[in-house]
């Protein structure tokens, strides 16, 4: 028998967790024009500042967030300028700048690797579980939410009331435009790259602290992460995060459906590729069209 | 270890690694076609070959029926993608090579799953020494890699070749000419995933086992790096490319058993990879060996080469 609330509530944590991850990748993505695969290194990067700051520190989640958030945003940043920012200048193709993510990544994938080791770490902070009705949900998971929540409150107020998150559109839709109208886009392009990997740090930690902590911990999520951005349109925040509560209930829908059938639940991934094929056939731009404002 | 061994199992390979290097310059060198998921079509052509092989087909029927799978396959996974734009391609085959890994490693009765798998070598003699099986791996790899050498060569200089250079450079230029971006696409990219599921077939039947471990994203990126340092869009340039990592390789292999890092070697030399690349991204775009001119008889009537276009731009 399925407890079919369960699944529903899963699905709202996978899907927090896809969109945490996926804001940051969906914005640099809309901005440089390009993916950066070395978004997966972020996540990874930035479990293990939080896990520095919350395991043999022991300060708890909120500073390592905090922390982590920081830290990796600006090793984001400093990624742009040092290596995405001249290529760019030297006017490097499309195809140059993915295959640079994807050196990049390996340099920070096998540095970590080097440093903390291969041996999957664990978060030892054990989170109360509440029992509502049926559902069980653990602390981890509240704050989960909460910082799914409060994150789309912030990006939505930011993206729309403030200087930064208006240039950011406006580079978003049309560079060139925006650049004549005085914002000066290399700036906000940098901003979006500190925010963008400090937010996967933020989703690092908490896939980290669910699971375990390895120098591969963002690469296991990066295909549902990429899914969810391509899903919810290029560039567009509110497409990603009606596109990260699909993914995450296809997934979740799709675990029990593995299991009925009998079959290996690993290929919960699958799933998320299937959407990517499918968004790619059917509506290459996503949900963008859904969305105007963005 | 006999050191005559060790340096044929080099050259091996080097062919080896050759096949797969020209594999991905046809898709990334001369059609702009970001492939980051090649294991999966090396993948194909070693399951392909394990596969038959053991229910003893002919090594070379189960060789062309690797390719022919892989460039089946191949089609089929770039045809969503072929009227975007380049990176949707990159994403895809990525996502494809990590999907397919999966499907290996928890179907067991396909080839072990994660146990792998022993696979026979092509050809063998009874009672044979290692160097005579080395000598045969090498005369049966560097067949096929001169095959598809003059299949690409021949290839990469004919009208063929300059429609999906042209296609590479400015899409809505070759499309105003009548040329079918997403046809050329398709067919350079099953005929890519053809060789490196050749590729794949000699691969496992040379190494006589697989498990789903040995392709890793790491196994694409290597062969990335073959291209991009040896030169994209030539053939020499990937053949040159190949035979330079597999040199580093070895070099690292014997200097971390001397020199001890504070680093762990294993890490290291990915790292070194990582910095290369973005190295010769940022200051050699080209490689080391440079794309050849397209020379046609009509060209040079007409503009005597590219000097024409040049002064008019300056």
């Amino acid at each position: 028998m399925v407890n079919w609330a369960q699944v529903f509530v899963n699905s709202g944590i996978t899907g927090s967790l896809y969109l945490i991850g996926a804001v940051g990748l969906t914005l640099t993505y809309g901005l440089s024009k390009f993916p950066n695969f070395a978004h997966a290194e972020f996540i990874t990067l930035g479990a293990f500042f939080g896990y520095i700051v919350a395991e043999p520190l022991g300060l708890g989640l909120p500073p390592s967030l905090i922390v982590a958030f920081l830290v990796t945003g600006l090793v984001g940043l400093l990624c742009y300028r040092v290596i995405f920012q001249p290529l760019s200048k030297k006017g490097a193709t499309l195809i140059h700048l993915m295959v640079a993510s994807i050196a990049l990544g390996l340099v920070l994938r096998y540095s970590i690797g080097s440093i903390w080791g291969w041996e999957p770490l664990y978060f030892k902070t054990s989170w109360p579980s509440f029992d509502i009705g049926i559902i069980r949900i653990t602390g981890l998971w509240i704050w989960l939410i909460f910082v799914a929540i409060t994150l789309s409150i912030i990006m939505h107020l930011i993206l729309v009331h403030t200087r930064i998150g208006k240039a950011i559109r406006a580079t978003k839709s049309n560079p060139e435009l925006a650049l004549a109208s005085g914002i000066n886009i290399n700036r906000v392009i940098l901003v979006t790259w500190f925010i963008g990997a400090g937010l996967a740090a933020v989703a690092g930690i908490f896939r980290a602290a669910n699971t375990q902590i390895w120098p591969m911990t963002g690469w296991d999520i990066i295909l549902p992460i990429f899914a969810v951005a391509i899903l919810g349109g290029i560039g567009n925040f509110y497409g990603s995060i009606v596109a990260a509560f699909i993914i995450g209930l296809a997934e979740n829908l799709g675990v029990v459906a593995l299991m009925t059938l009998g079959l290996s639940t690993s290929y919960r991934i699958a799933i998320a590729f299937i959407i990517l094929i499918l968004t790619l056939i059917i509506r290459p731009e996503g949900l963008a069209m859904l969305f105007r404002r963005s | 270890m006999d050191p005559l061994v060790y340096i044929l199992d080099f050259i091996v390979l080097v062919g080896i690694f050759s096949i797969f290097s020209l594999s991905l310059n046809i898709e990334f060198g001369f059609a702009g076609l970001a492939n980051f998921g090649k294991v999966a079509f090396v993948l194909i052509g070693a399951y392909t070959y394990t596969l038959l092989s053991n229910i003893n087909v002919p090594f070379f029927l189960c060789l062309i029926a690797g390719a022919i799978a892989s460039a089946i396959i191949g089609f089929f996974v770039s045809l969503p993608t072929l009227k975007l734009r380049e990176d949707y391609l990159a994403i895809v085959v990525l996502a494809f090579g990590e999907i397919l890994k999966i499907i290996v490693k928890s179907e067991g009765w396909i080839a072990g799953g994660v146990w792998g798998t022993p696979v026979y070598p092509a050809i063998s003699i009874a009672g044979s020494s290692t160097r005579l099986d080395m000598a045969i791996n090498i005369a049966l790899v560097y067949v096929c890699l001169f095959l598809s050498f003059l299949l690409l060569q021949l290839l990469t200089n004919s009208p063929y070749g300059r429609v999906i250079r042209a296609i590479r450079e400015d899409e809505v230029a070759a499309e105003a000419l009548g040329k079918n971006r997403a046809k050329y696409r398709a067919q350079v990219f099953a005929l890519g995933s053809a060789i490196a599921g050749l590729g794949g077939g000699l691969f496992a039947q040379y190494l006589q086992f697989i498990d789903p471990y040995m392709f890793a994203p790491m196994l694409t990126f290597t062969i990335w790096i073959m291209v991009l340092l040896g030169g994209p869009a030539n053939n020499w340039g990937a053949l040159l490319g190949a035979g330079m990592v597999q040199l580093f390789d070895r070099g690292a292999n014997i200097a971390k058993d001397y020199v001890t890092l504070p680093i762990d070697p294993g890490n290291l030399q990915y790292i070194i990879y990582g910095v290369l690349i973005i190295l010769v991204l940022l200051y050699r775009p080209q490689g080391l060996l440079k794309e050849s001119q397209v020379k046609t008889k009509a060209g040079e009537s007409i503009f005597n080469g590219r000097d024409f276009a040049k002064n008019k731009g300056d």
